[in-house]
């Protein structure tokens, strides 16, 4: 060995030195990246003695990186879910604001407070039923409640709406992350067959299944190529062998009483509903059908027997003895023929009004709440005519209180009071409300868990990277040392000759 | 060896916990503001419904509340009235004992008492609380009692009555030799006919000549799913037993009537007047007992109302010391995160290689 073959290996320990400096400021400039995999650079001694870099990887974890996107699916699913509900259940807001020893006005706007403050009227107009402001408190406590229930039903259409459209946002995004990966995935597949240095290719690959993992819930498979081919968590094909599928969704933008609308498809098979063979069952999607498909219809339901409850309870029948029809009577809706039944009311909750017959501002008379007749003279309760008959406005009062049927679709009990159905109903919302948005603080939680862990074991200490730093300068320090010795040396000779 | 630790989850570590922190902090400074949970839909979940039928119920008992109170002034003005032609009947009575038939005051004195009797009587029987007529039964919207003997048809069918039963008119001088068994005929005959069925009530459908009052009284609810009877009615036997006897001496007292037809007179008078005493203390008697039944709803309703109030706190209000206590441990950890953050920032060995 002569001194210029030492003068090769200090040139490589140079170059080596200057590929690890690299190594160690893309981790450095990455430290705060989030999903940002920690380069290492592979160095091994060479033919001539000298070390050399032979390849950059990262440290990527496929187990951890699953978990992130795994738990980033459900959070997705429940916060779709909970914003849904959010809306909801604004629509029933108990006042926080309310003390315990507060009156009726004080009780939020559900149609359940709203109920309340109705019975409270009745109650009023039973103890002075000759008077006409009673009744017309009464008449605004109906209105109020009425107005209550079109808002519930309003805010059902519109979460279903909001939801459909949701749907079509995250479709798209989808489709273009998937087509985003294509290129990624391509550009992986050339560079391990090349050697190249994928390690960017690979975090963008890793960021942009996190990213997919937001909008539906997938599991992956890597390839012996390099390649990742990505599957709903239902077992759909979403990329494979290089082509990735496309979502397709038909939106629907207006939602009324029955609309139901279209779900997200995969090469013509669907993800989404529970007609579907693979439904989703996670991700922003799987959370925005369920929303659209199931919570919101089953609460609009619920107000619809709410509002089908009121119209058969204060519905007037014949008092005269004979056959005619019972139909509604404070309670109707526009076109009313009939008291609908309990498994035909479906829409009923945005219909539902007061009858003008009883409303003094649209010409009608308070004392029809009284003594019956808002459907003609065969349907007069109070026949005598009495300034202080209270049968009738008891019989509403009644109404509100005493068991009736309720349609089993809905969801909750088929045989209750209306009140109680009401109240139940308010339960039941706030039940769910209160569970996703629980769900989702867990969740929220576990993806900050496995970011975490993921992070420490992928992710750039500063200090490490400062002490590789320090001895690569230390490295440095004493090549350069070398050189000059060994040039010493040269020198020596060269003068000695 | 420990494990590393990368330099992205210990910044995120200390800037989640202040999250956190922050968040918890303004949640507590709503509930230590209000007393009550910052949202209770999420608090509550499944047991809203729970609480929404408990203020419910506050609500329904103090309407009820407010509405009986009503319905006690109301049965109160009622037994005042009765109270007062109860004492009139009881110094007529007096006047009447007091009285010897055929003297030279007797028949004006007569007609004096049952006319400003039976004026007393409609009027307090015309009493009404905040537009409705406390003895009008359900039909409180008419006045109960109208002076059908005063009027012009009841004058007339007195006239004709009293000429077919005697022979001649109220007005002529005949009328002395009217014998004491006829009189008392007259008066348990035709004219006690008069005061009661339907001459005296149509039972508000059709007017009678007496009371446009409803014989069925109002119900009024009184506790949840529990109403009472809440009224009397102008159509109750004192009514009746006043009026006849106040219109017997206000048509018959001052007519030039012989002595023992005037005795006859002055005692039926008074028995019938006696008999309606008696009757309105019944009646006010019943009043009294449904007044006792309201106000013993009250005082139930206020029982339970202060238990309900309290399992409705027990549901919405938060622990006032515990919120405190909370809010200030939270900010000591808030205090010490944002200190860790800063010694965090110091701790890099950049700070410590020589440039």
């Amino acid at each position: 060995m002569g001194l210029s073959s030492a003068l090769n290996t200090l040139n490589s320990a140079f170059v080596s030195n200057a590929a690890q400096s690299a190594v160690i400021s893309n981790n450095i400039s990455n430290a705060s990246t989030t999903g940002y995999a920690r380069e290492l650079a592979n160095v091994i001694t060479n033919y001539s003695g000298g070390s050399s870099v032979v390849s950059v990887t990262n440290e990527a974890d496929a187990a951890l990186q699953d978990q992130v996107n795994t738990s980033t699916s459900q959070a997705a699913y429940q916060k779709a879910l909970s914003d849904g509900l959010t809306t909801l259940a604004n629509t029933v807001s108990d006042s926080s604001s309310a003390t315990s020893t507060s009156g009726a006005e004080s009780n939020g706007n559900s149609p359940s407070a709203m109920l309340t403050n109705l019975q409270s009227a009745l109650e009023t107009y039973d103890a002075s039923p000759s008077s006409a402001s009673a009744g017309q408190g009464v008449v605004t406590a109906a209105q109020d409640l009425a107005s209550s229930l079109n808002t519930g039903a309003a805010a059902v259409y519109s979460v279903q709406a909001q939801a459909d459209s949701d749907i079509a946002s995250s479709v798209s995004t989808v489709n273009s992350l998937l087509s985003q990966f294509t290129s990624v995935n391509a550009a992986i597949v050339s560079g391990t067959a090349s050697g190249a240095n994928i390690c960017n290719a690979e975090d963008t690959r890793s960021t942009i299944l996190t990213q997919l993992s937001q909008q539906i819930g997938i599991s992956t498979v890597s390839n012996s190529d390099g390649s990742t081919s990505i599957y709903t968590d239902s077992g759909a094909t979403l990329f494979q062998g290089g082509e990735a599928s496309t979502l397709s969704f038909t939106p629907t933008t207006t939602y009324v009483a029955g609309t139901s609308g279209n779900q997200v498809m995969v090469d013509g098979v669907a993800i989404t509903g529970s007609s579907s063979p693979m439904a989703i069952q996670s991700g922003a999607l799987a959370g925005y059908e369920n929303l659209r498909d199931v919570v919101a219809p089953q609460y609009g339901a619920q107000l619809d027997q709410i509002a089908d409850g009121l119209i058969s309870g204060f519905s007037e029948s014949d008092q005269t003895g004979g056959s005619a029809a019972t139909l509604p009577g404070v309670f109707t809706f526009s076109g009313a023929t009939s008291v609908p039944s309990t498994s035909n009311a479906t829409g009923l909750a945005s219909e539902i009004e007061v009858s003008a017959a009883v409303d003094p501002s649209q010409g009608g008379n308070v004392d029809l709440l009284r003594d019956g007749g808002i459907n003609g003279s065969a349907y007069v309760y109070n026949t005598s005519g009495g300034a202080s008959y209270t049968s009738r406005i008891q019989d509403m009062t009644d109404a509100l209180t005493s068991t009736q049927t309720f349609s089993a679709a809905a969801g909750l009990s088929t045989s209750e009071g209306l009140t109680d159905y009401a109240n139940s109903s308010v339960s039941w919302l706030q039940s769910q409300h209160q569970a996703a948005s629980n769900q989702l603080d867990y969740q929220n939680s576990l993806v900050s868990q496995a970011t975490t862990a993921a992070s420490n074991a992928t992710g750039v200490n500063l200090d490490t990277e400062m002490t590789n730093m320090l001895s690569i300068e230390n490295s440095y320090t004493t090549t350069a040392k070398l050189l000059t010795t060994v040039n010493d040396m040269f020198t020596s000779l060269l003068d000695a000759v | 060896m420990s494990s590393i630790v990368s330099t992205y989850s210990l910044g995120a570590a200390s800037l989640s916990a202040m999250a956190q922190t922050q968040s918890q902090v303004s949640v507590l400074t709503v509930e230590s503001s209000s007393g009550e949970y910052a949202d209770l839909g999420v608090q509550l979940g499944e047991q809203s419904g729970y609480e929404l039928s408990l203020r419910s119920q506050v609500d329904q008992m103090q309407t009820l509340t407010t509405a009986n109170n009503l319905t006690v002034t109301n049965l109160t003005t009622a037994q005042d009235a009765i109270n007062s032609m109860t004492s009139t009947a009881q110094s007529a009575v007096e006047t009447l004992t007091s009285l010897s038939a055929g003297s030279d005051t007797a028949a004006a004195t007569l007609q004096n008492t049952g006319t400003n009797g039976l004026q007393e009587l409609i009027q307090n029987a015309n009493t009404s609380s905040s537009g409705q007529y406390l003895f009008g039964g359900v039909n409180s919207g008419a006045a109960p009692l109208t002076n059908y003997s005063s009027t012009t048809a009841g004058q007339t069918a007195f006239d004709n009555a009293f000429q077919s039963a005697f022979n001649c008119s109220p007005t002529s001088a005949s009328v002395s030799t009217i014998s004491s068994s006829d009189m008392q005929s007259f008066l348990t005959g035709w004219f006690s006919d008069q005061f009661s069925g339907t001459n005296w009530s149509g039972d508000s459908t059709t007017s009678g000549n007496w009371s446009s009052a409803s014989s069925t009284n109002v119900t009024t609810e009184i506790l949840p799913g529990e109403t009472a009877t809440t009224s009397t009615n102008a159509n109750g036997a004192g009514f009746q037993q006043l009026a006849e006897g106040y219109a017997m001496l206000s048509q018959l007292g001052g007519l030039s009537l012989s002595a023992s037809a005037q005795q006859t007179l002055i005692s039926t008078a008074s028995s019938l007047i006696n008999q309606g005493i008696s009757s309105m203390n019944d009646t006010e008697a019943t009043l009294g007992t449904t007044q006792t039944q309201v106000t013993d709803a009250n005082t139930s309703m206020s029982n339970q109302l202060t238990i309900l109030q309290t399992q409705i706190g027990n549901l919405d209000d938060v622990d006032s010391e515990k919120v405190a206590t909370q809010l200030s441990s939270l900010q000591t950890q808030l205090e010490t995160a944002y200190e860790l953050t800063a010694q965090l920032q110091k701790m890099s060995l950049a700070q410590y290689l020589p440039t």
